[in-house]
């Protein structure tokens, strides 16, 4: 499926946590990772330079930072010229057994939009996630109650 | 790699793997829900037919009746499926793996508050000094502080700006393990974190 915008992947993420909802088991998976692919060729072509330029320097092990300086070990260190998107991914975990019940949505969440992004992501989370514990209260109203019967 | 017990730690562990390696780390937030336990049905059906051979035919209905009235008590009381949150942050190239697992629902929005100030990281967009404070709050504010850090995030992106970015420079410079005191530094050198920096005094 393609990526899809926001408020179109929210509605549907909002339907893929209804599944296991409503059955009792199942599961929702939500990735983000940096979106780098079909980005503009310049920042491509940097990154390919830096790579070529680390292994060149007679250990192309990034594990062996006695050899290399970290710039050289993680030519990801320095600070991107330019922000990059990233990319949410949400699936309901089928397998193969289950293919044609499988869910996969996806969107891209420009630099500039991370804020509004997350916080509705958050809403959604919040109202899809209800089979988790609810916040205990019996011991506050314990408290209470001692403190009104010691009132009274 | 460890479960961390507390998300901070997790939050921390998954900025500095960030900053090592940002375009190919990945944060995958797993949501599942377990059906309950079925301990309890398998105990009642145990007593149910001990009871039955040892009782004699006359008193078997009222033990029936008895029975069937402690089923009910027990079914209402069962559990419904508990729902567990991983969070999970992974690296494929180096292999690292870090996670963070909990079943509160309480946690649920600042959590993934969290998951939008490594996805400003993810972005390579500099950091606001707001969410640093908010790691720190307790649960009971972190709601509030959440609202404030935005409405101070709105007001002070330009300036701030470029001053993240000289501090994530520098942070590069020196990867010492020392997380608390990381976040301090950008508490002072964020002109806008001022008034949070007071409200968290206060908690303290």
């Amino acid at each position: 499926m393609g990526v899809l915008t926001h408020d179109e992947f929210f509605a549907r993420l909002a339907d893929v946590f209804t599944g296991p909802k409503t059955k009792g088991h199942g599961a929702v998976f939500l990735t983000q990772k940096r979106l780098t692919y079909g980005q503009e060729p310049s920042i491509q072509q940097q990154q390919q330079q830096q790579q070529q330029q680390s292994p060149s320097s007679s250990s192309p092990d990034p594990s062996s930072p006695d050899q290399t300086s970290p710039e050289i070990a993680l030519p990801d260190l320095a600070p991107p010229a330019q922000p990059y998107p990233i990319l949410i991914r949400a699936t309901n975990g089928k397998g193969k057994a289950a293919r044609d019940r499988k869910v996969k949505l996806s969107t891209v969440v420009q630099p500039d939009e991370i804020e509004a992004f997350f916080a509705r992501y958050a809403e959604v989370c919040k109202s899809g996630m209800a089979a988790l514990k609810p916040r205990d209260r019996t011991k506050r109203k314990a408290k209470a109650k001692k403190k009104k019967a010691g009132g009274a | 790699m460890p479960y961390y017990a507390k998300s901070e730690d997790w939050l921390h562990q998954s900025a500095l793997l960030l900053q090592a390696r940002p375009t190919t780390t990945r944060i995958t937030t797993r949501y599942h829900l377990k059906p309950a336990r079925r301990v309890r049905k398998a105990q009642a059906r145990k007593q149910q037919s001990d009871d039955a051979t040892a009782a004699s035919s006359q008193d078997q209905q009222q033990q029936q009746q008895q029975q069937q009235q402690q089923q009910q008590e027990q079914q209402i009381p069962e559990k419904p499926p508990r729902g567990h949150l991983v969070l999970k942050t992974f690296d494929p190239a180096s292999g690292v793996t870090l996670k963070y697992k909990t079943s509160k629902a309480a946690e649920v929005s600042r959590l993934v508050q969290m998951l939008g100030t490594l996805g400003r990281r993810m972005a390579g967009v500099p950091d606001l000094p707001a969410p640093s404070i908010v790691m720190t709050a307790t649960e009971e504010g972190a709601a509030a502080a959440a609202a404030a850090a935005a409405a101070v995030g709105e007001g002070g992106d330009g300036d701030v700006g470029g001053a993240g970015m000289s501090r994530s420079a520098s942070g590069v410079g020196t990867p010492t393990p020392g997380g608390s005191g990381a976040g301090a530094g950008q508490q002072a050198a964020g002109g806008g974190g001022g008034g949070k920096g007071k409200k968290k005094k206060g908690k303290r």
